[in-house]
């Protein structure tokens, strides 16, 4: 049955229409509730998250300053410029230096160095011939036996998205550096919510006249909100949703807040393909300065830069970059931010911006081994964490001289698409010093000192000589430089040859070694020399294969110059195995340690053997393949080994110092020959980088089971003292050569 | 006369052994009893050490002892002491470990020997 019609339809349909409206209103008021919280989730995300979070933090080792210490004045005040140091005439306060006649006095910083809190201390550092002479504490005038310098910071990051930035927190930021954005950027900012009608209205107005977008109305919070949440994208959905989150940023965060998220968010410089965000890392780059150091003039052009960060850059457009902070001074003194003065001086004042600007991260190649270990070693929960510090065993000192000396080595050799990688390691502590991945040094590409794996060519030659000890031979004992035809397991026939290929007749193994033949040392391993060669590598964990195959005994196993360091440590360190390592300590922001690297020295192999290994090494930089060392610093005792592969593909050398080891490659990344045998190419790099360290001698460790003798390094008789072909070798005590050979 | 052939055979013959035995100067060995540049500083942190093993803060006292390894690594007493110091506090595999660098940086008889026997037995059997 139909239903009857109502009959009071006009007020029913006008009480439909009320409902259905009310139901749109609901369904409008739902979404908007939805979007708000949409946008609410995103700030929350974002700014809650990252914004106010601490990065983890990177520290190069402490510097510890003690009377003896082999360091000139100049050389601590590159310490102290990065870590943004500032000298003044006047009597330093924390973070300042002043030279004084001979000595510096500097204030160091407080520092935390994990349950051991150091006050920030005056001090004067007295130098004398190229050392520290005496260390007095400033008011007090009593000698000091040491003091620890807080170590420079070398990068922050995050530890889930590995990003490197450098974040003020809110008491950091100076007055000043507020002061003026608010007065450039957005003068209303303590008055308005978010959004400031009165701007928008003017810029509405101004754009009109003109035709085309001419003026922004945006508030900082807006631009904020911009920069963290949103495309550049000029449409009116982005502004709408710019609005909202401003008017939700101002809602729930406080006026400092919002101006330190700024300060750090907002874009300021473009360099290669990285931007660079925040007043602190521009500052740092820019000026080589923290932000409470700057001058008015710095300021005034950070300043200036945000309103169009390419058109002010100071180094493409320095004519606009200084009328824009000019412009900004004028504001500054308008507003009594500075006076007369300071405007004469700052605005007379060249830019002030450092030559070449350095990378984001300058060491990019040590901060990623950083990464690597780190995640090695410690829990994943614990690396989660935000705010860590990680002090390590970088040596901002030996990476300058690294980098130095590698520019020097390469600049030898016109060779496009020559590439290098270089380990600085001090082998008896395990401390990984410097590292540089790439000939670009502050170039953040791929880590070939950790990842590049190249045949190792001659310097698996240590440890082979090493296994060969282990058997009946001594270093006098007579090898045979002849051909030698090998079955291989697939059936080929492997026939190696010397690298000048030519034949010597019978000599030393030590006259072998240090020219670096080829036929005895094969003629020796496959007499029985190949497997002690794997145990040995095996126990370092660098046997890379689980078949063992005739051609590693001439290195054509494949490593990375770091592993070659790591094999290199323990023969340097006695045979002690010390894990190379970057990292001291890491400690949670509270600063509570939640690991120390404790000093590992695990004995593998016998210390007296290894002892005639490095006699070996050190003669290899004599008369041998190296002996470019003692004619360039002829009277120094020096050790190493080069190492070539097939068709001069890989140049290396590895060589040793009294407390450092250093391992250079040169290569191609495409593999092709590079020209250069170890000799000519990475021994003449590592003598440039190795005399900027200092190069001091190398000494054997003294040990009562073996004697010495001089020998005829061709016969293997023993020979008088005073017998000009003589060389005086290590011998265990059973095994001293007793026949003679004459003397020519 | 044959007196005297006797005489200068033996004394060609004292002249060629002489010729063949250990040098008395090896520029290559670290010299014995050499000091070092940073000699106060390494007493300072070894002393600062030994106080803190006293008071049972074997943390702290291996903290100095490696600050001190790091400014002279070839100093057999800081390793002694870190093998102390690992003694105290439980960690008898480093203890052995310290004290075997310890050994390879003294001379046999110098007067550590038989400190670092007697610390390297009960460390082993520890």
């Amino acid at each position: 049955m139909p239903r009857p019609r109502n009959r009071n339809s006009a007020p029913a349909a006008s009480s439909r229409r009320w409902r259905r409206l009310a139901a749109l209103l609901l369904l409008l008021l739902a979404a908007m509730t939805a979007y708000l919280a949409y946008l609410n989730h995103l700030i929350d995300a974002r700014f809650e998250g990252d914004t106010w979070a601490l990065p983890s933090r990177v520290y190069a080792r402490a510097l510890e300053l003690y009377p003896g210490l082999a360091l000139k004045r100049e050389q601590l005040e590159y310490e102290l410029e990065l870590s943004t140091y500032l000298e003044v005439d006047h009597e330093p306060r924390a973070g300042q230096y002043r030279r004084l006649g001979d000595s510096l006095e500097v204030h160091a910083r407080e520092f935390d160095f994990g349950g051991e809190l150091q006050q920030a201390r005056l001090l004067q550092v007295f130098f004398d011939d190229g050392r520290v002479a005496g260390l007095v504490d400033g008011p007090a005038g009593v000698e000091l036996p040491l003091f620890r310098l807080p170590p420079v910071l070398i990068g922050s990051y995050y530890p889930d998205n590995g990003e490197d930035r450098l974040l003020l927190d809110e008491e950091q930021v100076p007055e000043r550096l507020i002061d003026t954005l608010i007065a450039v950027e957005d003068r209303a900012f303590y008055r308005h919510h978010g959004l400031s009608p009165r701007a928008i209205g003017r810029a509405l107005l101004a754009n009109f006249e003109a035709g085309k977008t001419v003026q922004g109305g945006s508030t900082l919070t807006q631009q904020l909100a911009k920069n963290l949440f949103l495309t550049p994208e000029k449409t009116l959905l982005r502004k709408i949703n710019e609005a909202f989150m401003a008017l939700l940023l101002e809602l729930r965060f406080s006026k400092q807040a919002i101006v330190t998220a700024y300060i750090n968010e907002v874009f300021l410089l473009q360099q290669n393909r990285i931007a660079i965000h925040g007043f602190a890392r521009a500052s740092r780059m820019l000026f080589r300065r923290s932000v409470d150091h700057l001058e008015p003039q710095h300021l005034a052009l950070l300043v200036g830069m945000v309103n169009g960060p390419s058109r002010y850059n100071p180094f493409t457009n320095p004519a606009a970059a200084i009328a824009r902070r000019n412009l900004v001074l004028k504001i500054m003194l308008d507003q009594g931010l500075i006076d007369a003065s300071e405007y004469a001086l700052a605005a007379a004042a060249p830019l002030g911006v450092v030559e070449r600007l350095p990378g984001v991260n300058p060491f990019p190649a040590y901060l990623d081994l950083v990464k690597r270990q780190l995640r090695a070693s410690y829990a994943g929960t614990d690396l989660s964490q935000r705010g860590l510090r990680v002090i390590t065993a970088f040596d901002p000192q030996v990476q300058r001289n690294l980098e130095a000396g590698l520019e020097q080595g390469l600049a030898r050799f016109d060779k496009p698409g020559l590439q290098a990688a270089v380990v600085v390691a001090d082998y008896l502590s395990g401390d990984i010093q410097g590292l540089v991945s790439d000939r670009d040094t502050d170039y953040p590409g791929f880590n070939r000192a950790l990842m590049a794996q190249r045949p190792i060519g001659s310097l698996v030659k240590p440890m082979l000589l090493y296994s060969l000890l282990q058997g009946d031979l001594t270093l006098a004992s007579l090898v045979a430089d002849q051909p030698v035809r090998v079955r291989q397991s697939n059936g080929q026939i492997w026939e190696p040859a010397n690298y000048d290929r030519r034949l010597h007749g019978r000599m030393t193994l030590y006259e072998a070694f240090v020219n670096s033949y080829n036929l005895p040392f094969v003629n020796l391993g496959v007499d029985g020399g190949l497997e002690p060669l794997a145990q040995n590598l095996a126990k370092i964990q660098l046997l890379k294969h689980q078949v063992v195959y005739p051609s590693m005994l001439l290195g054509t196993t494949a490593m990375s110059a770091f592993e070659v360091a790591q094999m290199f440590q323990v023969i340097a360190n006695n045979g002690y195995f010390t894990p190379l390592t970057t990292i001291r300590r890491v400690s949670d922001h509270r600063h509570r340690d939640l690991g120390r690297v404790a000093l590992e020295s695990i004995k593998l192999f016998d210390q007296a053997r290894m002892i005639q290994v490095q006699r070996a090494l050190i003669g290899v930089a004599e008369t041998g393949t190296a002996r470019y060392l003692a004619e360039r610093f002829g009277g120094r005792s020096l050790a190493g080994k080069t190492g070539t592969t097939n068709d001069l593909r890989d140049s290396w050398f590895a060589g040793f110092t009294r407390r450092q080891l250093a391992v250079v490659w040169l290569g191609r990344d495409d593999n092709q020959p590079v020209g250069l045998s170890g000799s000519a190419g990475a021994l003449r790099v590592w003598a440039d980088i190795m005399t900027r360290q200092g190069l001091e001698s190398f000494k054997l460790s003294r040990d009562a089971s073996l004697e010495w003798r001089y020998i005829d390094p061709l016969g293997g008789g023993l020979l008088p003292a005073d017998c000009a072909n003589g060389v005086l070798l290590p011998f265990p005590k059973a095994r001293v050569p007793r026949k003679r050979s004459p003397c020519p | 006369m044959s007196l005297i052939r006797c005489l200068i055979i033996a004394v060609t013959a004292l002249w060629l052994t002489s010729c063949a035995v250990e040098p008395p100067h090896n520029r290559y060995q670290l010299p014995a009893g050499e000091s070092q540049p940073g000699e106060s500083a390494v007493a300072e942190l070894q002393a600062r050490a030994r106080q803190a093993l006293t008071s049972g803060d074997y943390r702290l006292a291996i903290e100095y002892l490696q600050r001190a390894i790091r400014i002279e690594p070839r100093d057999p007493y800081s390793w002694h002491h870190l093998g102390e110091a690992y003694r105290a506090s439980g960690d008898y595999r480093r203890c052995v470990e310290m004290i075997d660098r310890s050994f390879s940086y003294s001379d046999e008889g110098s007067e550590l020997d038989a400190p670092n026997r007697r610390l390297r037995q009960i460390c082993q059997s520890g």
